[in-house]
């Protein structure tokens, strides 16, 4: 057993289950699953993914190409069982295949990391069609026209209760930031900004502002999960100076980057492209209060999927890709491009060497955990083979002869990074880890009272293998996986938070919505929702 | 639901435009007004009556007996039945309609029109260049009708949406922006516009031509009217803050030339990206078809055309329509208003030819002979849920009226028997 939460590494250990939860022990006589010899983890626990959101659904429709390869009947599951249902895959599955998919690979709890407020409805539909998985999502609130006005006004108390309301109207687990500013910019003649300190649309505004507001909110609101940033300038040569700038900008406090990989770029300015990874992950490691997932990049197909839709224009034109643009009204923004990463092409080298060097460089697994920003750096079926790079070292020089070296010279992973992950840094970087930034007392470990989300794999030299076909998978203590296969598919439970907040913001905010809402007030809290909200504080 | 009472805000389904601010008053378990006043809205909500029969063959049934039938013709159908999705009905209706599809291994039909088609199809081509109804209202400084004067079908897209509300960006209103007015033969253009063109239909996809050059920033050299005209819109579509670009995606007068118009839209609205900031807007009508293609698109992977007969969604886009599936088809089941379908001679057609099941709003009014009719609420007016306004923002629904029956309760049941069906081994 791999339980890092509590200790265990790699020690043989019974685990009790009653009632879906872990227990201390239990009578005799109850059944056993015999799992000598084999390895057992948490389930695991995605904290950045894009699958159940408007901007997936738009994505989906944009690759009918990608579905048509990879069709997916119904599995076979109990008669007791809901109905089984077929779908589609690609980078960007269909909603019952995406949970299907996550427990085929052991994974019991994901994230959607970036819902527009308005299309968070439509969200929780595609969640409740999404079996299997623990799911929540995370709301944007980096270009919000309500926030900017209280920014803009000094009003930083009624922008963390609007901050408040607003999780509570969508049924969201967590704040997010993408692009501060930048996407509200795009709108506009401005387009974008490109340093933390840029007015945004000549407004009394700046990203360091947007970030120290909801950094500062989601602190205060003793929310489970700290403010989770996608900082300026994403996929831009430079941009590792405007990710420091924006770690710095929060210092302190506690904060979430995300997708690191695509912030840690030098070059720009007339030079090229090259790695900072180590520089901003000296940073990371320096700086307890700050995490990070990798959002690694993959070689092959992927869906680039983001509210920063500035960045998914400048990708269109550069690639020539079919492109898709939402703009949402009031809040955020949705650009989409398919595209490919091929080891042969210089940047999308460069962007497979960054992610491993953050993880290879990373000197706290707790803190730097594994994402691929699920599907635009790659789906999350490509977990295993992540793994597989960061536990064989052999693998990785293998695969990084085959890549073109042009934009590689004095990058560490180039140099030589002879680090290989053990079992217990996987289980770290893919459960316990994720769970403890997101404040899941009940995920992401093993011990007595934990959720019985169990995944147990047969031991294969080739780690890939092993980790792609999970032997059994439980969830809350249900055999969901048996022998490799899906045999039982439960709804998941829905993660949400509902802080507490000053009424006295709510009549402005009523204001608002009456003059330039397309959206009563009143009909825009999500209601229904399943399950009661996680504690905050 | 109390003999008198008032319930708010509501949301309508009369056409996408997708209002939520309705005041609807309810007197005697009967709407008596409805307000702000809208021809669409009083319409759609009339006095909010409708049947709540159950008919087995013609005759009155109970739901139980009625379900085991359906569910028996069926599942008897298996792989080469058809399901459509009506109008009229929620999104969760919608979703278990679809479970129904799947399990029956059947061919989905929506109500998605031909030039709503061929814009799906194009941004499948392209990808797409759009905006939540809200960038309209907010942000837009420019609109661009294009064959469309949303008067008629939308009455209220002018006044919410553009030109005329106050926005963000715009706080003078109409005063604020620039509209223009393009006219495509018998598809007119709105009244009151700032800049107005009359294009013939054999003039549409070349002046959409010479407007995505303009705006590409090509030099075009000297033309003859009335491209010169669209040139001269196009050049100053570029020069605006925020153009929109509205155009009818529902079938309009003029013969269609919806492919080449459809592509021909989303190119121009994508070029304008370079210069400026822009989206187009697509004119849907109601009853939530636009909540149909999203839930088919996030269970399937598809927009429309899908049929589950291998095992799995696979794309029949080229051969959709419920004319030629209902052809094909061993028995149908059509949930929603059968009513609002538009093509319900076809649905006749094959009423003489195999068992009809509709659950629905009105289904026991079917101008064919139906095997089994379950009438149902109206979305909105007697069903909660949620239903999708032409820009795919979901919104709630807030019944005024109570239902004797759900569509999605009964066609849970219906899945429910067609499952313990199957379990027992009867199909």
């Amino acid at each position: 057993m791999h339980d890092p939460a509590n200790g265990v590494d790699g020690e043989s250990r019974d685990v009790c289950i009653e009632n879906g939860r872990i227990v201390a022990d239990l009578p005799k006589g109850a059944p056993t699953l015999d799992a000598r010899g084999m390895v057992v983890m948490p389930g695991g626990v995605d904290i950045h993914s894009h699958f159940a959101s408007s901007s997936c659904n738009h994505a989906r429709r944009l690759i009918p190409d990608e579905h048509a390869a990879d069709p997916a009947p119904a599995p076979r599951l109990g008669d007791d069982e809901p109905l089984a249902r077929s779908g589609t895959g690609g980078s960007v599955p269909s909603t019952f295949t995406t949970g299907y998919r996550y427990a085929g690979l052991g994974y019991t709890t994901a994230f959607d990391a970036a819902v527009a407020p308005l299309m968070a409805r439509h969200s929780h539909s595609e969640l409740d069609d999404t079996p299997c998985v623990d799911g929540g999502i995370f709301v944007l609130m980096g270009n919000d026209e309500y926030l900017l006005r209280q920014i803009e006004s000094g009003e930083l108390d009624r922008a963390r209760d609007y901050a408040a309301w607003l999780l509570r109207a969508t049924g969201g687990y967590a704040v997010k930031i993408v692009n501060p500013g930048g996407v509200e910019a795009w709108k506009t003649g401005q387009r974008n900004v490109s340093t933390i300190d840029d007015r945004v649309s000549g407004r009394a505004v700046t990203p360091r502002a947007i970030l120290e507001t909801l950094a500062d909110a989601t602190n205060a609101l003793r929310l489970p999960h700290p403010v989770h940033i996608h900082c300026n300038n994403l996929g831009v040569a430079g941009n590792s100076a405007t990710t420091l700038a924006s770690m710095e900008a929060v210092a302190g406090r506690r904060a979430h980057f995300t997708h690191l990989q695509f912030h840690c770029y030098g070059g720009g300015g007339g030079q090229p492209w090259s790695s900072a990874a180590s520089t901003v992950i000296d940073y990371v490691n320096a700086h307890a209060e700050v995490s990070v997932d990798v959002g690694q990049v993959m070689f092959g197909a992927a869906t680039t999927i983001t509210a920063d839709a500035p960045v998914e224009y400048l990708l269109h034109k550069s690639s020539g890709r079919r492109w898709t643009n939402i703009d949402i009204e009031l809040e955020t923004g949705c650009g989409i491009v398919p595209l490919t990463y091929k080891d042969k092409a210089a940047v999308s080298a460069l962007q497979w060497a960054v992610g491993l060097e953050l993880f290879l460089l990373s000197q706290d697994p707790w803190r730097v955990v594994l994402s691929t920003d699920h599907p635009n750096g790659g789906s999350f079926l490509s977990y295993p083979a992540l793994i597989q790079l960061l536990m064989d070292r052999s693998v990785r020089d293998e695969q990084l002869k085959r890549v073109n070296p042009k934009l590689l010279a004095g990058s560490a992973l180039a140099d030589g990074l002879a680090r290989e992950y053990t079992l217990n840094e996987i289980a770290i970087i893919t459960r316990a880890g994720p769970a403890r930034l997101l404040g899941l007392q009940a995920k992401g470990h093993l011990g007595v009272g934990a959720d019985a989300d169990v995944t147990i794999y047969s031991r294969d030299p080739n780690l890939a293998t092993m980790f792609s076909t999970p032997r059994y998978v439980l969830k809350d203590g249900a055999l969901i996986v048996e022998e490799g296969q899906l045999r039982r598919a439960p709804a998941g439970r829905r993660l949400r938070v509902a802080p507490g907040y000053d009424d006295a913001v709510l009549p402005d905010l009523r204001r608002h919505f009456e003059r330039y809402s397309t959206v009563a007030f009143d009909n825009y809290p999500v209601a229904g929702l399943p399950g009661e909200p996680v504690g905050t504080g | 639901m109390s003999p008198s009472s008032t319930v708010a805000p509501v949301t309508c389904l009369g056409c996408g435009c997708g209002c939520d601010d309705l005041v609807v008053e309810v007197s005697g378990g009967r709407i008596v007004n409805v307000s702000p006043p809208c021809p669409v809205a009083r319409a759609w909500f009339g006095d909010g009556r409708v049947p709540t029969a159950i008919r087995r063959s013609g005759k009155d049934a109970t739901l139980e007996a009625a379900i085991a039938d359906a569910a028996e013709v069926l599942s008897g159908a298996a792989g080469r039945a058809l399901v459509v999705l009506a109008p009229d009905v929620s999104v969760q209706a919608q979703r278990t309609a679809l479970a129904l599809a799947d399990l029956l291994r059947a061919t989905v039909e929506t109500v998605t029109s031909v030039p709503a088609a061929a814009g799906l199809l194009a941004a499948q081509r392209r990808g797409r260049t759009a905006a939540t109804l809200g960038e309209v209202r907010n942000r837009a400084d420019a609109l661009l009708f294009w064959g469309v004067d949303p008067g008629g079908r939308y009455p209220r897209y002018w006044s919410r949406y553009g030109p005329e509300p106050a926005g963000t960006h715009v706080p003078d209103g109409r005063t604020g922006r620039t509209v223009f007015a393009v006219s495509i033969g018998r598809d007119r253009g709105p009244p009151g516009a700032d800049v107005e063109l009359a294009l013939s239909p054999d003039e549409e996809i070349p002046a959409l031509s010479v407007m995505r050059a303009v705006a590409l920033g090509n030099s075009l050299g000297p033309l003859a009217p009335p491209l010169q005209e669209a040139a001269d819109i196009a050049l100053r579509l570029t020069k605006a803050r925020y153009a929109v670009v509205i155009h009818e995606a529902e079938p309009g007068a003029e013969e269609a030339r919806d492919g080449y118009r459809a592509e021909g839209l989303l190119g121009l609205a994508e070029a304008l990206n370079g210069p400026t900031r822009a989206a187009l807007s697509s004119l849907r009508a109601g009853g939530n078809r636009s909540g149909a293609e999203a839930a088919l698109t996030w269970q399937t992977g598809y927009p429309m055309g899908v049929t589950f007969q291998p095992g799995y969604p696979q794309y029949a886009a080229a051969r959709r329509g419920i004319s030629v599936a209902a052809g094909a088809a061993a028995a149908i089941l059509v949930v929603g208003a059968v009513g609002a379908l538009g093509d319900a001679d076809s649905l006749a057609a094959a009423a003489g030819r195999v068992p009809v099941v509709v659950v629905g709003p009105r289904a026991s009014e079917a101008v064919f002979p139906v095997r089994v009719a379950v009438d149902t609420g109206l979305a909105g007016i007697h069903e909660g849920g949620t239903a999708y306004r032409m820009d795919e923002v979901p919104l709630p629904l807030r019944p005024p009226l109570a239902a004797d029956r759900t569509a999605v309760d009964v066609c849970a049941a219906l899945l429910a028997a067609i499952r313990a069906r199957n379990a027992g081994g009867r199909t």
